[in-house]
C-alpha cells in the first residue's frame, strides 16, 4: 500500500532551508568572506610591504579615493567607455540580428562566423589590436596611410575610442546572440495583424518589435554594462592607461593601486565605492526600463 | 568497497604529502628569472654549475617582467619561500629590503674567497645597498646610451652631440621627409620616465635634493620637459605619443630614425649580421647620452629571507657572479657588470669589440639609478604618467610637474 506524501507547512519550511544550506555555505566562503575582508581592509592602512604595520584609519581611504583626481578621471573614463561601447553594441547587435533573422540560406554559417570574436580571450584581443593598430608596425595604419589617412589610434584623442572599438568588435556578437534569440521567440500574430492593417516596416519595428523586445534589451544592456565596467585587459595590453591618464579605467586604477603600489586598503576602498556605484546604476536602469502602466 | 575508498584516500593524501615535501629540500633551489636573452645565457652556463655541484639542483622559473613582482611578493609573504634566489630590478631593492623580503649578503660576500666584490662597477653595486647592508649582487646592467646611425652622421659631417642642446639641434637637422632625427619613447609610466630622466640629468636636475626634498618641479625639470616635448614634436616620428621600446627600436632598425636613447646592449643586436637591421647592420655606434650622465638600470641577484636553502642559493649566486663566470657570460653576450670583464682583451676579442665595452664603461662611470628609495616603483609610475600627460598636451608642463611632485611626496611617505 502506498501512502500519500503529506508534508506540513512547517516541514516544508524546514526542508527548504536545509536545501539551500549548501549554497549558503558556498556563497559565504567565496563571496561573503572576501567581501567582509575587503570592508575591513578598506578601513586600514594595509600595504603588502608593511604587513606587520597595519593601522586602522577609519574612513580615511574613502576620503582620499573620493577626492583623488586619478580615481575621478578613471571613473569618468569608465563611464564614457561603458556608455559608448554598450550603445554601439546595442545598435550594431540589433541591426545584425534583424538582418540575420531574414536570411534564408547560410544562416547558421553567418551566425557562427559573427559569434567567433566572443570566444577569444580579451587579453589576446588586446594584444592583437595593439599590433594591428600600431603606428609603426600595424597593418591598419599602413593601409590608411596609403590612402592619405594618418591616425594615431593610441594617441590622446583616439586612444579611448580605439578601446571602445575593440570592445565593440569583441562583444557585439553577444548582443547579436541575445537579440536573435529574442526575435525568434516573438509571437508571429502581432506582426501578421500589423501587415494586414497596412503598417510599414519602420512602424512595425518601432511599435511592435522594439516594445516586445524590451525585456531582452534590458537584460542584454545590464549584462553588457556590468561586464564593460570590468574592462581591464585591453587597457593592460595596449595603453596601460595612457597617454597620460586618458585610458585609465577604474579596474586598471584598482589593479595599479593594489598590485603595483601594494596599497591594499586604498584599492579595497576604491572597489567598495565602485560596487556602490554599480548597484545604484543597476537599480536605476531596472526602474527606468519598466514599462509605464497607464491607469 | 568502503575499505577501497579509504585506502585510496590515504594513498592520495600520502602522495600529496610526499609531492609537497619534494618542493623544498636541501640541495634544490628555485630561481625566478625574466625571460630575456640574458636568462638564456645563465641557463646555459648553469650546466657547468650542476657539473661542479652535483648535490644542488637548480630550477628556473622564467616569465615575462609583468608577472615577476607579484610572484616574488607572494613567495616572500609565505612562511616558506617558493623562490630561494630572485633577481631584483633596481626600483624594487629598497622596498623589498625594508619589507624584510631579502637576506643581507654582507657576511657571505666577505667570507667568499676570490669573489672580488670591489670589481663590480661601483655605481651598480651601490644600488643594492640599503641602510648600510648589501641585499644583492649585480646580475646585468641596462644603462642607457645614445645609439646613432654612424653612416648618416659621417655623411653629413655631424659630430656626436655632447650636450642636450647639441642633440636637439642635430636631431632636428636630421629630420627630413621619411627620416626622423630621434625615435623617442614617451609611453606613459616607466618608459618616458627612463628616457626623460636623461634630459633631467643633462639640465642638472634630480628627483630629490641632498636633504631629501622633492625637486621634480624646479626650473631644471621644467626646462628638461620643455626640451623633451620640443624634440618630440620636431624630430620624432608622427603618431608616436604612445611609443615604447619596441616601436622605437623598430623605427631605428628599419632606417626611419637616426638616433635613439636606449639600452647599451641593443648595439650588438642592431649590428648583428642577418639580424633585425638587415643591410643597416654595422652602421650603429654607442655613445654616452648627451649631458654625460645616464640613467642606470640594474638587475641583481638576491636571496629571499624566508628561503630554506640559503647556503645553496649563495653557492649558486657566488658562482654565477664570480669573475670567471662573469667573463664567460659577457663573451656569450651577457651585459657586463664587472670592471675586469669590460677591460678584458679576451672579452673584447670574443665579445662585441673594444669600442662597445669602452663606451659602456664611460656610460656606467657617470650614471645614476632611475630611482631608488622606498616605493620607487610607485614614484616612477606617478611621474611617468604626468610626463606623458604633458607631452600629449593634456596638461601644461608646470601643471604636470607640480602634480608629479605632489604624487611623489605622498608615495614616499
Amino acid at each position: 500500500m502506498r501512502y500519500p506524501l503529506i508534508i506540513t507547512n512547517a516541514a516544508q519550511m524546514h526542508i527548504k532551508y536545509k536545501l539551500i544550506l549548501p549554497l549558503v555555505f558556498l556563497l559565504s566562503g567565496i563571496m561573503l568572506y572576501p567581501f567582509i575582508f575587503s570592508l575591513w581592509l578598506s578601513l586600514q592602512d594595509y600595504r603588502l610591504t608593511r604587513i606587520n604595520d597595519v593601522q586602522f584609519v577609519g574612513f580615511e581611504n574613502f576620503g582620499f579615493i573620493a577626492t583623488d583626481q586619478s580615481f575621478l578621471n578613471a571613473m569618468g573614463n569608465t563611464i564614457s567607455f561603458v556608455a559608448s561601447a554598450v550603445i554601439f553594441e546595442l545598435i550594431l547587435g540589433l541591426s545584425l540580428a534583424l538582418l540575420i533573422q531574414k536570411l534564408v540560406i547560410f544562416k547558421g554559417l553567418v551566425r557562427s562566423i559573427l559569434l567567433a570574436p566572443m570566444f577569444i580571450t580579451p587579453i589576446a584581443v588586446g594584444l592583437m589590436f595593439r599590433f594591428l593598430l600600431n603606428s609603426e608596425i600595424g597593418i591598419i595604419p599602413f593601409y590608411l596611410l596609403r590612402v592619405g589617412v594618418s591616425l594615431d589610434w593610441f594617441g590622446p584623442e583616439l586612444a579611448l575610442f580605439s578601446i571602445v572599438l575593440i570592445d565593440v568588435w569583441q562583444w557585439t556578437p553577444f548582443m547579436l546572440l541575445m537579440f536573435l534569440a529574442g526575435l525568434e521567440a516573438l509571437p508571429k500574430t502581432p506582426f501578421e495583424a500589423a501587415r494586414v492593417d497596412g503598417a510599414g516596416r519602420w512602424l512595425t519595428f518601432f511599435s511592435i518589435t522594439l516594445p516586445m523586445l524590451r525585456p531582452v534589451i534590458v537584460v542584454a544592456l545590464i549584462i553588457r554594462a556590468l561586464d564593460a565596467f570590468k574592462v581591464f585587459e585591453y587597457v593592460f595590453a595596449i595603453t596601460r592607461g595612457g597617454p597620460g591618464n586618458s585610458t585609465e579605467t577604474i579596474m586598471y586604477y584598482i589593479y595599479q593601486t593594489g598590485f603595483r603600489f601594494f596599497r591594499m586598503g586604498e584599492a579595497a576602498a576604491a572597489s567598495i565605492l565602485l560596487i556602490i556605484f554599480i548597484l545604484v546604476f543597476v537599480i536605476l536602469i531596472v526602474n527606468l526600463s519598466r514599462p509605464k502602466v497607464i491607469k | 568497497m568502503k575499505k577501497l575508498k579509504l585506502s585510496t584516500a590515504i594513498a592520495a593524501i600520502a602522495w600529496a604529502t610526499i609531492s609537497t615535501s619534494q618542493v623544498v629540500h636541501a640541495g634544490e633551489i628555485n630561481i625566478i628569472m625574466e625571460e630575456v636573452p640574458d636568462y638564456d645565457i645563465v641557463a646555459k652556463l648553469t650546466d657547468q654549475f650542476t657539473e661542479q655541484n652535483p648535490g644542488i639542483t637548480v630550477n628556473f622559473d622564467a616569465m615575462p617582467f609583468d608577472a615577476m613582482r607579484d610572484k616574488i611578493m607572494t613567495s616572500s609573504l609565505a612562511p616558506s619561500a617558493t623562490y630561494d634566489v630572485i633577481i631584483i630590478d633596481n626600483p624594487w631593492t629598497d622596498e623589498f629590503a625594508r619589507a624584510g623580503f631579502l637576506e643581507p649578503l654582507d657576511s657571505l660576500i666577505s667570507s667568499q674567497d676570490g669573489y672580488a666584490y670591489d670589481d663590480f662597477v661601483p655605481a651598480l653595486a651601490d644600488i643594492s645597498k640599503v641602510d648600510g647592508s648589501i641585499y644583492g649582487v649585480p646580475y646585468y646592467n641596462y644603462a642607457l646610451g645614445l645609439i646613432v646611425r654612424q653612416d648618416i652622421f659621417d655623411s653629413k659631417g655631424l659630430a656626436i652631440p655632447k650636450s642636450i642642446e647639441d642633440y636637439m639641434s642635430v636631431v632636428k637637422s636630421l629630420t627630413t621627409d621619411g627620416m626622423y632625427g630621434a625615435a623617442m619613447q614617451p609611453q606613459k609610466g616607466y618608459k618616458i620616465m627612463e628616457e626623460w630622466k636623461n634630459w633631467l640629468y643633462a639640465n642638472g636636475g634630480e628627483l630629490f635634493d641632498d636633504a631629501g626634498n622633492v625637486i621634480i618641479n624646479n626650473q631644471a625639470a621644467i626646462d628638461a620637459l620643455n626640451q623633451y616635448i620640443e624634440t618630440h614634436s620636431q624630430a620624432a616620428p608622427p603618431n608616436s605619443a604612445n611609443w615604447g621600446f619596441d616601436e622605437a627600436l623598430r623605427s631605428v632598425s628599419s632606417g626611419k630614425a637616426a638616433t635613439m636613447l636606449s639600452y647599451n646592449w641593443m648595439l650588438p643586436a642592431l649590428n648583428a649580421k642577418g639580424g633585425m637591421s638587415g643591410d643597416l647592420a654595422g652602421n650603429f655606434t654607442l655613445h654616452e647620452v648627451p649631458g654625460g650622465k645616464s640613467v642606470l638600470g640594474l638587475w641583481s641577484w638576491g636571496i629571499t629571507a624566508n628561503s630554506d636553502n640559503k647556503d645553496d642559493a649563495w653557492t649558486f649566486i657566488s658562482w654565477i657572479s664570480s669573475p670567471e663566470v662573469a667573463k664567460q657570460r659577457a663573451i656569450m653576450g651577457g651585459a657586463p657588470v664587472r670592471n675586469s670583464v669590460m677591460n678584458s682583451s679576451e672579452v673584447w676579442e670574443k665579445g662585441y669589440g673594444k669600442a662597445y665595452y669602452t663606451a659602456l664603461a664611460d656610460i656606467l662611470d657617470g650614471s645614476a639609478p632611475l630611482s631608488s628609495g622606498n616605493n620607487a616603483e610607485e614614484l616612477i609610475e606617478i611621474v611617468g604618467t604626468e610626463l606623458s600627460a604633458a607631452v600629449t598636451g593634456q596638461k601644461s608642463v608646470k601643471e604636470a610637474l607640480d602634480a608629479a611632485a605632489n604624487g611623489v611626496e605622498r608615495a614616499i611617505k
